[in-house]
């Protein structure tokens, strides 16, 4: 009988295990995770992006360092203190570039420039830049999902007005990563499928065209041509994964396709979408699928609204007055909440995958931005940014860190180290930088 | 024996090819623009090109909307990794299908002499056919040849010739020849002009929406496209067919900003009445009426603000309260003159597209309907504005006009509001999913509007405003032009369009009368200096200035 069939079959009633569970002898001499062939793990990465910032007031801790205080916004993210650390008063310096609301905020922390266009990035984003070294031998280099169900709600690029479309509801991420041409690593009669080699002549043909399809075209066109034949490589790439048997086998469950549910931006249905869908960007990382996964709850000056509140967030930050005697907005302090209370529901699901000496969430880092600090007034300095996961051991967590005023790149600098890449600065114009936080890199 | 006559038959198809194809490559000519098709365009140049039961399956990648139009955003994108994985596995089922047993009979239009080896000569034929029905011209030897090989070697690997061409076609529909529409242009006495077959694949995809037929392809490539006599009988053509009434709706669904309503999400707690067919009987309304009133009434443009003639379905029967005596599925409706409806900004899709959630809101509807029919953006508004007095729907300010009043009073907000609002707070007898209301609040909705010189009040009174107003007109001819040319909307010389212009007017505003004004303007096939040309001009400048 198929195995995965079986599988597909026992999960109806209750779970399934695939691959081999780990044991402790699949770590080597420093106690690094290995896979169950002893392959070490990979470092993952993903990005979680909230819309609308938080109320500083009430996120940002008194004090600095380990053991900072828990504040209220910061509540729900309780349970893994521990395991992140939380940048405060960090600066998006725009230089003579235009303040684009709800744009340059959170182009800036991705790609370390204040964008110069609005709705474009003046360079690749940083989860890219990652893939480009860390994403070697996967089948995706990036996988992205959009929990309120825009594909557009996507903040990674390779530059340009281009963004990577998301999978727009749990079922089409679903079926991108575990329908067909989803390789079980744990199938004991693995073996390359025909059809995908003949798959791979056909994209040779299509690379050849490149040279002669170039020739005519204007500096402009050429840029976009470079990102359409860049897109055939990857696709190449991709068809190459899945000729080998994946090296790396988790002790996950495959769950059912999760079918067809309504996917808006009514919290009560982005509430169910964002586990679910960060649920199978973690099973996506642990079986190698990807190993750079980006998750959005919803686009920069979220749409994401209460059943009932005729407004719904965006407006809300614009319309809803300073309670005097608090000295805040109320209803965009709730709506803030509900912000990190997806981000917990991400770092769940990620935590919650055991491999070796602890789980994916440990051996991957997740950066989690938005793209206004205040939003009624459009501000971007102080965004709020938390990375969570200690990057394979790379990475120290529960810090807090009081930017004061330091560029966001410092931040993005300080990731690209401790997913290992070889960069020395970061950033353009006043955000340019060397500057790491050299105090969280192990 | 006959597998090398079947060979050197290929091998001279391809020389021939080969010959015809240098003297077109020796002079190739500079490329002006590169335009992704879009999701309406792919599929229905597939369905053109290989019928319409061939399914298409699969994620388009998203457009952006730049001057008022998603189309212009095809001139700036390319395709990413997950755009191209998507092109690539509909391309693949689109070729299983084209190939299948189904439908080889049909569409494969030569027979393997036998069907488990390649047969180069047929394939040849197979891949001359689709590759120019694809590339919108023929292929070059160079570029048959490669397809010609990968079948044959497709064939070889799996024992099956229609496996051979299924692979070969599936690779040129991920060709950037086929996914982007590549227009090239010749230079003329006065400037740049595009050639035969970039002016038959504008023309077609304005006019069609689709790719070019076979007869607009052979009349490019004998060049009578650059003669008026001979656009004239190709456009008198395409007016004439059928399929005008795609590129129609592909415009006035992109012009109106149909695709909005892809991401509009409603109150079901304030609003249960908007269920999940809504917004697509909303969109099918608007494309109706618009196409019922441009082409087969061949109606007065203008009207489409004042004119109380719709469709309904049964679900918007249902919210627009009236009867819904009919069998099928769309009824022709008159909404009588008390009705407070008239015209297209009083349809449902516009007032629910440019609302929140659960409330409804004059900014957003005066925004877009500036935008959309006067070309008149507004700019974003300063960073720093309080807009809490405007919400306090339990203060003094009962109702939206009363509280948007109070902040239009400051000077900075004031000089984009006092343009926006008025049309907006004229449409607040609708509700934010378009139904009507005569109160807010308990208390009665004050419709008046005073824009200028001019007042008006109500829905009625706006469409009567934007009817007489000779922007509406100039804006629909100024997008049409971007639409088919892929200039921002914003960037297009009044110039440009101004004989096509003159055209629609003469007529009494007929969209016919405009289309084809436009297309057989020299206007609308000439292009700016290529960009290579252009920055090596500016060089020549700043070095000659130098010295």
């Amino acid at each position: 009988m198929d195995r995965r069939k079986l599988l597909r079959g026992m999960f109806q009633g209750s779970a399934a295990v695939v691959g081999v569970p780990f044991l402790d002898c699949f770590l080597d001499s420093k106690g690094q995770a290995l896979a169950a062939t002893g392959q070490r793990l990979p470092t993952r990465f993903s990005t979680f992006f909230f819309g609308l910032g938080l109320t500083t007031k009430l996120w940002v801790p008194q004090k600095t360092g380990l053991d900072y205080d828990t504040t209220i916004q910061l509540k729900p993210l309780e349970a893994f203190k521990k395991k992140m650390n939380v940048f405060s008063g960090m600066r998006v310096m725009v230089d003579d570039n235009p303040n684009f609301q709800h744009w340059s905020g959170n182009a800036a922390i991705v790609t370390g420039i204040a964008p110069t266009k609005n709705a474009q990035f003046d360079s690749k984003t940083i989860d890219q830049t990652i893939a480009d070294v860390i994403s070697r031998g996967s089948r995706f280099k990036t996988v992205a999902a959009a929990a309120s169900g825009d594909p557009k709600h996507c903040y990674s690029s390779l530059g340009g007005a281009n963004t990577l479309p998301a999978e727009p509801t749990p079922m089409s991420l679903y079926k991108r990563l575990f329908g067909p041409g989803f390789q079980d690593p744990s199938r004991g009669d693995w073996k390359p499928d025909p059809q995908v080699m003949l798959q791979q002549s056909v994209l040779s043909v299509v690379s050849d065209e490149r040279k002669d399809f170039m020739k005519d075209l204007g500096p402009a066109d050429k840029a976009r041509m470079e990102q359409y034949f860049t897109s055939v490589r990857e696709s190449e790439l991709q068809i190459a994964a899945e000729l080998q048997r994946p090296e790396i086998v988790a002790k996950v469950t495959i769950p059912a396709d999760p079918g067809e549910m309504v996917v808006n931006y009514a919290l009560p249905n982005v509430r169910v979408a964002t586990p679910l869908m960060a649920k199978l960007g973690a099973l996506a990382m642990a079986t190698d699928q990807t190993r750079v996964f980006n998750l959005a709850i919803s686009e920069p000056g979220s749409n994401i609204f209460v059943p009932g509140d005729p407004l719904g967030y965006h407006i809300t930050t614009h319309m809803e007055a300073i309670d005097l005697t608090l000295g805040y907005q109320p209803k965009v302090a709730e709506y803030n909440i509900y912000s990190m209370e997806l981000l917990a529901s991400m770092l769940k699901e990620l935590d919650a995958i055991p491999e070796g000496d602890g789980t994916l969430l440990d051996h991957s880092l997740t950066m989690a931005y938005s793209d206004q600090s205040y939003a009624k007034i459009h501000a971007v300095d102080g965004i709020p940014i938390f990375l969570a996961g200690n990057a394979s051991g790379r990475m120290k967590t529960g810090f807090h860190i009081a930017g004061g005023g330091a560029p966001v790149s410092r931040v993005g600098l300080t990731v690209q180290k401790a997913m290992g890449l070889g960069v020395d600065g970061w950033g353009k114009g006043s955000m340019e930088t060397k500057s790491l936080y050299t105090e969280l890199l192990a | 024996m006959r597998k090398r006559v079947s060979l050197a038959l290929a091998a001279l198809l391809v020389c021939a090819a080969s010959e015809a194809m240098a003297a077109r490559s020796a002079s190739r000519d500079p490329v002006v623009g590169l335009r992704r098709l879009t999701e309406q365009e792919y599929r229905n140049s597939i369905a053109d090109i290989f019928g319409k039961d061939i399914a298409v399956q699969g994620m388009f990648e998203p457009q952006v909307r730049m001057g008022g139009l998603q189309s212009t955003s095809a001139m700036i994108l390319s395709v990413t990794p997950v755009g191209f994985e998507s092109f690539s596995k509909m391309a693949d089922s689109i070729a299983v299908q084209v190939t299948d047993e189904k439908h080889r009979g049909k569409l494969v239009s030569c027979k393997p002499k036998n069907p488990k080896a390649p047969d180069d000569a047929c394939a040849a034929e197979f891949f001359s056919h689709y590759g120019l029905m694809l590339f919108r011209r023929p292929l070059a030897a160079n570029e048959l040849q490669a397809r010609v090989k990968l079948a044959s070697d497709m064939t070889k690997s799996t024992g099956d010739f229609y496996n051979g061409l299924h692979y070969g076609l599936a690779q040129l529909m991920q060709s950037p020849n086929f996914l982007f529409r590549k227009e090239a242009a010749v230079k003329t006495a006065s400037g740049y002009t595009l050639d035969g077959f970039s002016r038959a694949t504008r023309l077609s995809y304005l006019m069609w929406g689709s790719t070019p037929d076979a007869e607009l392809l052979k009349v490019a490539e004998a060049g009578d496209l650059n003669s008026a006599a001979g656009l004239e009988k190709q456009v008198d053509r395409l007016m004439a067919s059928p399929r005008l009434e795609a590129g129609m709706r592909a415009f006035f669904s992109d012009m109106l900003e149909l695709d909005t309503f892809d991401t509009v999400s409603k109150d079901a707690i304030i609003y249960p009445k908007w269920g999940g067919a809504m917004a697509p009987s909303a969109k099918e309304e608007t494309l109706r009426s618009t196409i019922d009133l441009a082409l087969h009434e061949n109606g007065d443009m203008r009207d489409l603000m004042t004119t109380r003639k719709t469709f309904v379905n049964r679900s918007l029967a249902a919210l627009y309260d009236v009867d819904f005596t009919f069998d099928n599925d769309w009824m022709p409706y008159e909404f009588p003159v008390n009705s407070g409806r008239s015209g297209i900004v009083t349809q449902v899709s516009m007032l629910s597209m440019f609302s929140h959630p659960g409330q409804s809101s004059p900014t957003k509807r005066g925004v877009a309907v500036m935008d959309i029919f006067l070309c008149e953006p507004t700019p974003t508004p300063p960073a720093n504005v309080d807009f809490s007095i405007i919400n306090d729907t339990h203060g003094a300010l009962k109702t939206v006009r009363e509280r948007l009043m109070a902040h239009a009073t400051t000077a900075t907000c004031a000089s984009c509001h006092n343009h926006s609002d008025p049309i907006g707070l004229s449409l607040e007898g609708f509700d934010t999913i378009g139904q009507r209301r005569l109160t807010e609040n308990s208390t009665p909705i004050d419709l008046s509007a005073k824009i200028g010189s001019k007042n008006f009040k109500d829905g009625t009174g706006l469409g009567q405003y934007l009817h007489d107003n000779p922007k509406y007109p100039a804006c629909l001819a100024r997008k049409l032009y971007a639409f088919g040319t892929g200039v921002n909307s914003e960037d297009v010389e009044t110039s440009t369009f101004k004989s096509a212009y003159k055209s629609f007017i003469d007529s009494g505003f007929r969209m016919r009368a405009l289309l084809k004004g436009m297309v057989e303007s020299p206007d609308f096939f000439n292009t700016p200096a290529p960009a290579e040309e252009a920055s090596a001009g500016q060089l020549t400048k700043l070095a000659s200035q130098k010295r």
